[in-house]
C-alpha cells in the first residue's frame, strides 16, 4: 500500500518537476521573444521618428523654393503673377447660340422647294 | 551514524535498542527541522538585504525618464511640422564595470577623435555607476562603438528636438537644451504650460504626446524671411524683421527677425543681435505713429477729415523748431497731413485733441506694458507716464517714446478690424474665440477712415513704391523713417526704417509691420527712405503670400473708391 502510494507520489513529482521546469524554459523564451520584439520596435520607432524628420524637413518651403528656382526655365514655371489671376465675372458672356429652329425651318422649306430669299426677290423686282 | 551507534554500545543498554533508536531519530528530525530554519533565515535574511538595496536609476542626478522624455510635435497652421523628436543614440559608461581603462580610452578615442584622452581617462576611471561619454551621436556611430567590444561602454536612446525648418522659424521657436528643456521661444512657453508638468507626474514619456498646433504659416514665414534676407542684401542693412497677423482672431501668422540665430544648435543663439527685434527690441517707430495720433484724434470727434490746419510754419518749443521732412508749408487738410507725413500738422491734430487725451489713447492701445503675448523674450515699452508739451508733440510723430513693433502690429490691426483690441497669440484660435476677448478702442467709423487713410498714403504717399510692387492687392500703410540715435543725438545718416500696413484695404485681413534697419540706397535713383525699402519689401511679400492667403487681386478702382468716405470722393482726396 504504502509503497504503491510512495511510488505514485514519486512519480507525480517527477512529472511535476519536468512540467514545471519546461514552463520555466517556455517562459524564458517567450521573454526573450518579448524583449526581442521591444528592442526591435524601440529601433524601428527611432528609424520612424529619423523618417518623419526627414519627410518634415524636406516639406519645407524652405527646401523646396530652391529645388524650384533650380528648374524655373527648364519647366517655364515662375512666382504667380497679378495679372495671371481672372474671375468668373471676367470670362466673356457664351455667344448666343444658333436658332436651331429657325434653321431647321429653313431647310425644311428647301426641301420643300420654297426658297425664301426668292421671295425676298421677288419682292425687290 | 555508525559513529553515535558505537558510541552507545558499550553503555549499559537500560533501555530498549528500539527506544534507543526512537531517541535517536527524534534528536535527527530535531537537528534536520533547526538546519532548515537556519536556511530559511539565511534565504529571507538575503531578501530582506536585497530589498533594503536601493539602485540608483539616476543619470547624473535626474531620472532615466526625464533623459528619454518627448515634447510634443509643433506644427504649423496647416499642419507642417516645425519641431519633432528624433531618437539619437547617447554614449555613456559605467565606470566600476570598466576593466581596462587605458584599452577602454584608447579603442574609444579612434570612433570619437574628437575626444580628448585624458579627460576621457578622468571619466571613465573610478567607481561612478554612471557616466556620460558623448551625448546624441548618429546610429552609425553608435553602430562602430558596439564593435569595439568595451565592457561598460552602452548607449541609451535620448529623443533629441530637431527643427526640420532650420533658421527660418528661430525666434518663434525657440531651442531646447540638452536635457530637453525648452530654453526660449515657443519651447519654453509650452514647458511653463503643460509638459514640464506632465513630465513630473510621469507622464509624457512615450511618443503619444498631443501635437501643439500654432497659429504660424510656414509659408508665408518662408516668404518673409527669404525677403526679408534678401532686404539685409539689397539694402546693406545690419537688421531686419517683420511680423504678419490676422487682424480679427490676432493670430500671427509670421514672425522673423534678422539676423538670427539656427535652432538646432541653440549655442548659435548668444551671438549679439540675434535677439527677437518684434517683441523683444523696442524702437521709436518714427511716423507709423501719426496713424495712431490720427486714430485718436478722429476717434474723439475734436478733429474731422475735412479740417485743415496750418502747415505753413515750423512749431517752437523753447530752443527746438520742429520742422517738417518734405515741407509743403502751406494749410493742409487731414488726408494731406497724413499723406505728405506732415509733423507739424500732426502736432497740431494732437493740440487739438490734448497731449492728455492723446496719453490715454496710448494706455487703452496697451502701450504701457508688455504685449501680451506667449513668447518669453518680451521687453516693456518706454513711454513717459505723462507728456510734456513738447513731449507730446514729438509723441505725436513717433520720437521720444519707444514701442516694440509687436506693439505696432496689434494697434494697426485694431484700428483696421473695426476698432477692436486682441490681444496677438501663437496658437491657433477662431474668430468667434477671439471676439469674446474683443475691447473697444476706436469706433467702426474711425477704423473706415484709417483704412482710407492708409490707403491714400499707398495710393499717393510715402506707400508708392510698395504699391507699384504689391499692385491689385490693395495694401494701405504708413511709412516711418526714424533717425537712430547715435551717442545721443540723433543721426543724419543712420535711420531706422518702418513700413505699417494692412491688406487689403477694401476689407482687410492682416496686418503687417516690416523694419529695416540702418539701410543704404539700392541704387543711384532710389532713396533711403522708409518708402524705398521697408516698404517695398512689404510690397514684395504681399505679392507673394496675399495667393496663398487667399486674397485675389483686383485693379478696380471702385474698390479705393468704396474705401474713400463719401464725403470725401466728389471733391477727390487732397490735390
Amino acid at each position: 500500500m504504502m509503497r504503491n502510494l510512495n511510488i505514485v507520489l514519486m512519480l507525480t513529482s517527477a512529472i511535476a518537476l519536468a512540467g514545471v521546469y519546461g514552463l520555466k524554459f517556455s517562459i524564458e523564451d517567450t521573454a526573450n521573444q518579448r524583449s526581442a520584439l521591444v528592442a526591435k520596435i524601440k529601433s524601428q520607432e527611432g528609424d520612424l521618428s529619423l523618417l518623419k524628420a526627414d519627410w518634415a524637413a524636406l516639406n519645407q518651403p524652405g527646401h523646396i523654393e530652391p529645388i524650384v528656382r533650380r528648374h524655373e526655365e527648364a519647366l517655364g514655371i515662375g512666382p504667380v503673377q497679378q495679372k495671371q489671376f481672372g474671375s468668373f465675372a471676367d470670362l466673356p458672356m457664351r455667344p448666343a447660340a444658333p436658332d436651331s429652329k429657325a434653321l431647321n425651318a429653313l431647310f425644311e422649306s428647301l426641301d420643300a422647294g420654297v426658297d425664301p430669299i426668292d421671295a425676298i426677290l421677288e419682292g425687290l423686282q | 551514524m555508525a559513529a553515535i551507534s558505537e558510541n552507545y554500545a558499550p553503555t549499559i543498554a537500560l533501555d530498549g535498542s528500539r527506544k534507543t533508536r526512537g531517541n535517536l531519530t527524534q534528536a535527527r528530525i530535531r537537528w534536520m527541522i533547526l538546519a532548515i530554519l537556519l536556511g530559511f533565515v539565511v534565504v529571507g535574511g538575503r531578501l530582506i538585504q536585497l530589498g533594503m538595496v536601493v539602485t540608483d536609476s539616476t543619470i547624473e542626478g535626474q531620472a532615466r525618464d526625464v533623459i528619454t522624455a518627448t515634447r510634443p510635435p509643433i506644427l504649423d497652421r496647416n499642419g507642417l511640422e516645425m519641431a519633432v523628436d528624433i531618437r539619437v543614440p547617447s554614449l555613456y559608461a559605467e565606470p566600476r564595470r570598466i576593466i581596462d581603462v587605458d584599452e577602454a580610452v584608447r579603442k574609444l578615442v579612434t570612433v570619437l577623435p574628437e575626444l580628448d584622452p585624458e579627460w576621457l581617462r578622468k571619466r571613465l576611471s573610478g567607481d561612478q555607476g554612471f557616466v556620460w561619454v558623448e551625448r546624441e551621436l548618429s546610429p552609425a556611430l553608435e553602430e562602430r562603438v558596439m564593435r569595439l567590444g568595451i565592457p561598460g561602454i552602452d548607449f541609451i536612446t535620448e529623443s533629441k528636438r530637431f527643427y526640420p525648418g532650420l533658421r527660418e522659424a528661430s525666434h518663434v521657436l525657440g531651442s531646447v537644451n540638452v536635457d530637453n528643456q525648452g530654453i526660449s521661444g515657443i519651447e519654453k512657453h509650452i514647458d511653463n504650460e503643460d509638459v514640464a508638468l506632465l513630465q513630473d507626474i510621469g507622464l509624457a514619456r512615450g511618443n503619444d504626446l498631443a501635437p501643439v498646433t500654432l497659429s504660424m504659416d510656414m509659408r508665408v514665414q518662408h516668404v518673409m524671411y527669404d525677403e526679408l534676407q534678401d532686404a539685409l542684401v539689397r539694402y546693406k542693412a545690419i537688421a531686419s524683421a517683420g511680423v504678419m497677423m490676422d487682424i480679427y482672431t490676432g493670430e500671427v501668422v509670421g514672425l522673423v527677425s534678422l539676423p538670427d540665430f539656427d535652432p538646432n544648435d541653440p549655442k548659435s543663439a548668444l551671438v549679439k543681435g540675434s535677439f527677437n527685434r518684434i517683441t523683444a527690441g523696442i524702437y521709436e517707430l518714427g511716423s507709423t505713429f501719426k496713424t495712431i495720433t490720427m486714430a485718436a484724434a478722429l476717434d474723439s470727434g475734436k478733429v474731422k477729415l475735412t479740417d485743415q490746419f496750418d502747415a505753413r510754419y515750423g512749431i517752437r518749443f523753447g530752443r527746438y523748431t520742429i520742422d517738417d521732412f518734405h515741407g509743403k508749408h502751406r494749410i493742409l487738410s487731414v488726408p494731406e497731413i497724413f499723406k505728405y507725413s506732415s509733423n507739424i500738422g500732426t502736432i497740431r491734430v494732437m493740440q487739438a485733441l490734448g497731449k492728455e487725451n492723446f496719453r490715454a489713447f496710448l494706455t487703452k492701445l496697451g502701450f504701457d506694458k508688455r504685449v501680451p503675448f506667449e513668447l518669453p523674450e518680451m521687453r516693456t515699452p518706454t513711454i513717459a507716464k505723462e507728456f510734456s508739451d513738447v513731449g507730446a508733440a514729438t509723441a505725436s510723430f513717433g520720437h521720444g517714446l519707444s514701442i516694440s513693433p509687436l506693439h505696432m502690429a496689434v494697434a494697426v490691426s485694431a484700428l483696421t478690424n473695426g476698432g477692436n483690441y486682441i490681444a496677438p497669440t501663437l496658437y491657433k484660435r477662431t474668430r468667434a474665440e477671439a471676439e469674446q476677448s474683443y475691447v473697444r478702442v476706436v469706433q467702426p467709423q474711425t477704423s473706415d477712415w484709417i483704412r482710407y487713410l492708409l490707403r491714400l498714403n499707398a495710393l499717393e504717399g510715402s506707400g508708392r513704391q510698395m504699391d507699384k510692387e504689391a499692385d491689385g492687392y490693395r495694401v494701405g500703410g504708413k511709412t516711418g523713417t526714424a533717425e537712430k540715435v547715435v551717442n545721443g543725438r540723433y543721426s543724419n545718416s543712420k535711420d531706422f526704417n518702418v513700413f505699417a500696413s494692412a491688406f487689403p484695404m477694401d476689407n482687410p485681413r492682416y496686418a503687417m509691420v516690416i523694419l529695416v534697419d540702418e539701410p543704404e540706397a539700392e541704387n543711384a535713383q532710389s532713396g533711403v527712405t522708409a518708402g524705398w525699402n521697408a516698404g517695398m519689401v512689404t510690397g514684395r511679400i504681399v505679392q507673394r503670400v496675399a495667393p496663398m492667403l487667399g486674397i485675389a487681386p483686383d485693379f478696380s478702382p471702385a474698390l479705393d473708391v468704396a474705401t474713400t468716405p463719401s464725403f470725401l470722393r466728389s471733391s477727390g482726396s487732397g490735390e
